[in-house]
């Protein structure tokens, strides 16, 4: 309750309890500061996730859909995405994206960090591979990830667990990638194999993007969250940011919030860290409008939201004679990185992965198929939609997105949320590289289907609903006319203002986000530590 | 025409039976797999309870078919060149296959238990994991920087 909450200065002040929120929170208990966490949603009660019930398809597409414009749960916004062909996939609650996430779990290369370097294209990162890898070991730990050591398509990694089964389904993929002599890999995944640090062991429930019942998933909730709270960071969940305040002196003074009665609330703090993803980051930078920071704040290089990006991706399926796993197993299986690199060949520059699916479950597989006609009204439609079920498996294609300036999170002039806060929007376009790109991979991975046997091809290229990856709008670099943050995660403008989440990305990778994110976290808030001396000059 | 009683109906009786003979000619009972159709009394009232979460979508369908004459003279097979991949059903199509494919009598006929995902799961092969070797011998892919 509001009369129980102290609100006197913080140390520090987290906004959003996601991916990069936890993770933050984690890294800082140790400095015994007091630490205080706003997240617009509450928590999520494993018991109430789709898989425990008969109609987890239909929840899965509506209170647990991955669009909040679907979803429209209390912890929620609207995001204006009409103009973009790309639409808005997120969780808004303690645990963010993780708790919708696949886990599937990749790291960035050395090569993603050197794009200007290397191919000539977007700008270098201002950190490296080698900066970030100790990091990455102990967001690994901390996670759980299974996996299997050894992959040659990455630098040395430990693998803490084994990996996901490949079933029917990922072996039949393996069979066509070896065809042709491809790289494939069991995909590093933020799924329990095993007992973990008081997690259970996946079961294969077959529906980690609607939640994870058995809490076999690496979702910050249940992995980062309870030891930050035992170690004392006071998590505040329903409160929604309105802005973030600056005093005289150009630093934030704290944050301007609407508590769950919807009662306007001001939380003073010391140092406040920014982690609400890449739509989300912005748009409050973007509302917090003063007369010293009259375009935002830590704007003074206008690019705070811009250079969106979001992979665009591709999802090629395969229909095959024989039974796979169709609904059953986890959504991970094994990946492919054979055009991650640039190919001097190819008429486009970076790459992509390669991540296969399983498989549909019996409604998706019906729907699916009488939309695009393969399964017909009437008295074919049983011999049909048995052609189908349990025999689809394929991949999607994760392209990397370049970041172009044009491609932005803005305020909405119409649209606001619950809370009369003005709602972002994103405006995108498909740049022409990730188009060619795209296409370069549809068609790679229809040869790679018809090599494991597949006799018909489903293709969604872009995927429409799948913008869940948010990066770029706050990007990192060491000019602050070119950059919002600086090369440890600082506000250029506001020297007491940290952003820890996708919007620092200065180019994209070609493979999920999650787990550079959280790396970035650790990384950004271990820098705090070792500056806390000295952390506002 | 439907046995099913609503005593908080969405829909007019009229809408009811329309949309009771839709859901008969996009999934139709089978013998060959002993399956009941879509306007099977059990799985019409599911039909017709879950249509609330998407009411207006569906009593749009609902009109379309009823503009092309569904619960008129015209046969099934005119009726069905007329609604098939219209635009107006696909949420009634969606809206039926949710419905059917969560019943019991169905999901047996698919060899699946009639269940939650959750707590018991489903057991996966591990699959043979000797296929990597051909991807190992080709060593390391990853670009310097």
């Amino acid at each position: 309750m509001t009369a129980d909450i102290d609100f006197s200065p913080v140390d520090v002040l987290i906004v959003g309890a996601g991916a990069s929120g936890a993770t933050a929170a984690w890294n800082l208990t140790e400095t015994k500061m007091r630490i205080v966490c706003l997240e617009q949603g509450g928590w999520t009660n494993p018991a109430d996730y789709p898989t425990t019930g008969r109609d987890w398809e239909t929840r899965a597409q509506s209170d647990f859909s991955i669009n909040p414009n679907r979803r429209q749960q209390p912890g929620d916004y609207p995001v204006n995405d009409d103009e973009s062909p790309i639409k808005i996939a997120n969780y808004n609650g303690v645990g963010g994206g993780t708790v919708l996430y696949a886990g599937h779990y990749p790291r960035f290369h050395p090569s993603d960090f050197k794009v200007k370097s290397l191919d000539g294209v977007a700008d270098d990162w201002p950190i490296d591979y080698g900066d970030l890898e100790p990091f990455y070991a102990e967001n690994d730990r901390v996670t759980g990830v299974s996996g299997l050591a050894g992959d040659p398509a990455y630098p040395a990694k430990q693998s803490l667990m084994p990996p996901l089964p490949m079933g029917k389904s990922g072996q039949k993929l393996a069979e066509g990638f070896n065809q042709l002599g491809w790289h494939w890999w069991p995909s590093d995944s933020a799924i329990a194999t095993q007992p973990y640090n008081g997690r259970d062991q996946c079961i294969n429930l077959g529906a980690c993007i609607s939640g994870c019942a058995q809490g076999a998933k690496a979702s910050t909730d249940i992995t980062y969250w309870p030891e930050a709270l035992r170690a004392g960071v006071e998590l505040r969940a329903w409160c929604r940011v309105k802005e973030i305040n600056v005093g005289e002196d150009g630093l934030a003074s704290g944050v301007t919030y609407f508590d769950e009665e919807g009662v306007e609330q001001f939380q003073p703090a010391h140092i406040v860290i920014m982690a609400c993803n890449g739509v989300g980051t912005p748009r409050i930078l973007l509302n917090s409008v003063s007369e010293q920071f009259p375009n935002g704040l830590a704007n003074s290089s206008g690019l705070v939201g811009k250079n969106l990006m979001l992979h665009p991706y591709a999802s090629i399926q395969g229909v095959f004679d024989q039974e796979l796993d169709g609904y059953r197993g986890p959504h991970d299986s094994i990946w492919s990185q054979e055009f991650y690199e640039t190919g001097v060949a190819r008429d486009f520059v970076r790459g992509f992965t390669y991540e296969t699916t399983r498989g549909r479950g019996a409604v998706a597989t019906a729907v699916s198929g009488a939309h695009t006609g393969r399964i017909p009204w009437g008295t074919g439609h049983h011999d049909a939609y048995r052609k189908l079920f349990n025999r689809i498996a394929g991949m999607v294609a994760i392209c990397e997105d370049l970041p172009e300036e044009h491609n932005t999170v803005t305020l909405d002039p119409n649209i606001k949320d619950a809370r009369g806060i003005a709602a972002p929007k994103m405006t995108y376009s498909i740049s022409e590289n990730s188009q060619k790109m795209l296409d370069f991979a549809v068609a790679r991975a229809e040869e790679a289907l018809r090599a494991a046997g597949a006799t018909d091809i489903m293709i969604e290229s872009p995927l429409t609903g799948g913008g869940w990856h948010l990066m770029g709008t706050a990007r990192m670099g060491v000019d602050p006319k070119k950059s919002v943050v600086n090369e440890w995660g600082r506000s250029h403008d506001v020297k007491n203002l940290f952003i820890v989440d996708g919007s620092v990305f200065v180019t994209s990778a070609g493979v999920n986000p999650t787990r550079t994110i959280q790396t970035l976290a650790l990384y950004i808030t271990d820098q705090i530590k070792k500056r806390l001396t000295h952390l506002f000059d | 025409m439907s046995n099913t009683i609503a005593t908080d109906s969405l829909f007019s009786s009229e809408e009811r039976d329309a949309l009771y003979m839709l859901v008969g000619m996009i999934v139709p009972a089978s013998a060959t797999y002993g399956v009941p159709g879509a306007d099977d009394e059990v799985i019409f009232a599911d039909i017709l309870d879950s249509a609330r979460a998407n009411e207006g979508q569906i009593r749009k369908g609902i009109d379309y078919g009823m503009s092309c004459g569904l619960g008129g003279d015209l046969s099934l097979e005119q009726l069905q060149s007329e609604l098939e991949g219209h635009p107006t059903m696909t949420p009634v199509v969606s809206l039926v296959m949710q419905c059917y494919y969560r019943d019991d009598r169905v999901m047996a006929s698919l060899q699946m238990e009639p269940r939650a995902p959750f707590p018991k799961g489903f057991e996966v092969p591990e699959g043979d994991w000797s296929m990597l070797d051909a991807v190992q011998k080709r060593g390391k892919i990853w670009r310097d920087a």
